[in-house]
């Protein structure tokens, strides 16, 4: 369902831009592009999807096993092996070559393809696709509330996971297999415990949890595909009056933040209403990118989509867009810290996604 | 996008072993008069710079450039603030932070000679915004590939690398050994529990749900009912090094007997073939930067066997008393005469 409205609406834009084939890239770490025309997961190798105006879409994998699992995933596509999947995408579009072709991602495109010495000559598709990934549809949005429900969820069993003397990596493990036990096969997580020794976080260490540490973690569970993230810090034991202090910041920066979500507003607009807090708390050299990567994101079929919330983007937010607004940085009296909802722009403002408190959270020492 | 443990482990990948391997690729950079060369690393290309450095992006990417004499730099596109984890988590003699990464990298070479001969791993594959970047961070570089070069000095593990794999082997077993629930998603949890407790890096989980009606391994999203007989594949990695597993459930008997053709049809290789008898099979290993390429099977044409040495994942269906089985596990190929030899017994009964 969802797969053939999306390919629905690729067809239709690339009609609209006169495109006549569309090449999708995609992998384990951005393979939303091809997912989005192609209706498959991909975890390894490359896969490379050729996307025709008609809507024959077909997938060339350079894994036999993605190979296997796509036949049956993807029942809608023609599914083809090919070790050297340069050249086989190459051979395919040969026979396309006085054809329009766009590609998207194109920077990650294999560099084959692009060589001067190619019949063929592929277009940047990657701006048609990002208004794509990023409106919205329906049923795209009622995925990305299920993935939010099931970050919720398992942000409640990392709270019950975390025990002083347990190591991150052990913690990780409860989350990944509650996650699996709710059917969700995807999520991207990272974590941090410690104190001001703490500048990010990261996939999980042999660190273990001790009494007094800030543990944070940003989740990111996906529902056929879509990802929602929530992101929480918790204190093991009592928080300090100065870890209290420091979380404040953090709540009315992502209040802040959120009440600047609304149709029309820009991308940096949201940015500049957390930084500002930041500012006025005399906190504003946290706010860049020495401390900080971004201060929020789209969500969608990748993890971090576009647009990324930062003071220098001007993307214009419209009604359909799904973001997680997240203050998270350093705070030189704390450590690192972050808090972070997911939420969905909608015509008059927004609908936060996530339910778990906005609060700094304490389990037993 | 999923990420278990990730840290290096000075008793398991010390760094004499990582240095053996520079040296090695230093003196076969020699030989072929390359001055550099790059290797590109992601989430899902990171065997070539795994192996030479430890290193393991769990998130974005990264080019690790390799001088023919000193120690190697690595660019990547994560923000400075995650430099002393790669640092923890690493051996490398530079650790440069850039959202252009092919830019900064050539700038890198180029300062050093200006018409540097620079090889490339995988060069057709790079994505093509990286190397516009080193065209355009150094016109002078000579670029091209060094795919075959480095895929020789790959191909045979070492010590240290078959003892990765046969951690990775041991955690994926015992995940497997241990699965247990009423329905696929209890199932399939106790697996990535058990192995992820035990340190695994990664794990994906496929299952073939019911195996008299469908063979195939699909991705386990939802609930699914399960036949008599089902299988789950466990591809796992253990710090940077993959392997595949595979146990049929509801099949004792004849799962026993799939194990033991499989050991036998193993042994030959890279020589014979023994895989008449089975339905399907796939080898696969590292040849660059992906740690599970296809190197035979029932469906790959033009195989490429694996020479004496190396390490290998094999999975394969048979068909004993009309019942399917799924089968798999690593194997190590044999080389000087010996056969070649299963790493750990796909057997679970």
């Amino acid at each position: 369902m969802l797969a053939e409205q999306r390919r629905q609406r690729l067809a239709a834009a690339m009609r609209e831009a006169g495109i006549d084939h569309m090449v999708l890239y995609g992998n384990a770490w951005q393979g939303d592009y091809l997912r989005y025309g192609a209706d498959f997961g991909i975890l390894e190798g490359h896969g490379i999807a050729v996307v025709a105006a008609d809507g024959v879409v077909e997938l060339f994998l350079d894994s036999a096993t993605e190979v296997e699992r796509a036949e049956l995933e993807a029942a809608q596509v023609q599914v083809h092996f090919a070790a050297d999947i340069a050249r086989a995408v190459g051979t395919r579009l040969d026979r396309a070559a006085n054809d329009r072709i766009a590609a998207a991602p194109r920077r990650f495109v294999p560099r084959w393809l692009l060589e001067p010495e190619r019949n063929f000559a592929l277009a940047d598709g990657t701006a048609l696709l990002d208004q794509l990934l990023m409106h919205k549809t329906a049923g795209e949005l009622a995925a990305i509330r299920r993935a939010a429900r099931i970050a919720d969820e398992a942000y409640g069993e990392f709270r019950r996971a975390v025990r002083p003397g347990r190591r991150q990596y052990e913690i990780v493990a409860d989350i990944e297999s509650h996650l699996r036990r709710r059917g969700c096969p995807d999520n991207f997580m990272i974590i941090g415990s410690g104190g001001k020794d703490v500048f990010g976080m990261t996939p999980p260490s042999e660190r273990r949890i001790a009494a007094g540490d800030l543990v944070t973690t940003e989740l990111t569970p996906a529902v056929e595909g879509y990802f929602a993230q929530i992101c929480r810090t918790l204190v093991v034991g009592k928080a300090s009056a100065s870890q209290r202090r420091a979380f404040d910041v953090y709540v009315e920066a992502l209040e802040a933040g959120i009440a600047a979500v609304r149709p029309g507003a820009r991308a940096a607009d949201v940015a500049r209403a957390e930084n500002d807090v930041f500012r006025k708390h005399g906190l504003g050299e946290y706010t860049t990118s020495q401390w900080t990567r971004v201060r929020g994101h789209g969500m969608g079929l990748f993890a971090d989509s576009k647009p990324h919330i930062l003071e220098d983007v001007n993307t214009v937010l419209e009604s359909g867009m799904a973001l997680i607004v997240h203050p998270n940085t350093y705070h030189p009296d704390a450590g690192y810290i972050v808090l972070g909802d997911a939420l969905v722009v909608t015509d008059r403002g927004c609908e936060v996604l996530c339910r778990t408190p906005r609060e700094l959270f304490e389990v037993a020492a | 996008m999923r990420r278990g443990l990730i840290a290096r482990s000075l008793v398991e990948l010390p760094d004499a072993v990582l240095q053996a391997r520079l040296d090695r690729l230093g003196a076969a950079m020699g030989e072929a008069q390359f001055d550099a060369l790059v290797i590109y690393t992601n989430n899902t290309r990171p065997a070539g710079v795994s192996w030479l450095t430890g290193f393991v992006p769990y998130w974005s990417e990264g080019l690790l450039v390799v001088p023919r004499a000193g120690a190697p730099v690595l660019v990547v596109a994560l923000s400075f603030r995650v430099k002393a984890w790669i640092e923890r988590t690493s051996r490398v003699g530079e650790v440069l932070h850039t959202p252009r990464i092919g830019l900064k990298a050539a700038q890198r070479i180029a300062t050093a000679r200006a018409d540097a001969a620079v090889g490339i791993v995988d060069f057709e594959g790079l994505p093509s915004g990286i190397a516009e970047d080193l065209r355009e961070g150094g016109p002078g570089l000579r670029l091209s590939d060094a795919s075959a070069l480095f895929s020789k000095l790959r191909a045979k593990a070492d010590p240290a690398e078959i003892a990765l794999a046969a951690r990775a082997a041991a955690i994926g077993r015992c995940a497997l050994g241990v699965a247990a629930g009423d329905t696929l998603g209890a199932i399939v949890a106790s697996v990535e529990a058990e192995a992820r407790s035990l340190g695994a890096e990664e794990i994906y989980l496929a299952a073939a749900t019911d195996l008299d009606r469908e063979a195939r391994f699909m991705r386990v999203e939802g609930e699914r009912s399960l036949g008599k007989s089902f299988a789950l594949r466990a591809t796992l990695a253990y710090k940077g090094t993959w392997v595949r597993l595979v146990r049929t459930f509801g099949a004792t008997a004849v799962a026993r007997e799939a194990a033991s053709r499989l050991a036998q049809a193993v042994a030959p290789l890279p020589g014979d073939c023994g895989f008449s008898g089975f339905r399907s099979w796939l080898i696969e290993g590292c040849r660059t930067t992906q740690p599970l390429d296809a190197l035979m099977g029932s469906r790959v044409d033009g195989s490429t066997p694996p020479p004496p040495g190396a390490l290998v994942s094999v999975q394969a269906a048979v068909s004993i008393d009309g019942q399917t089985v799924l089968v798999g596990a690593p194997a190590l190929i044999g080389g000087r005469g010996e056969a070649s030899s299963l790493i750990v017994d796909p057997d679970f009964g």
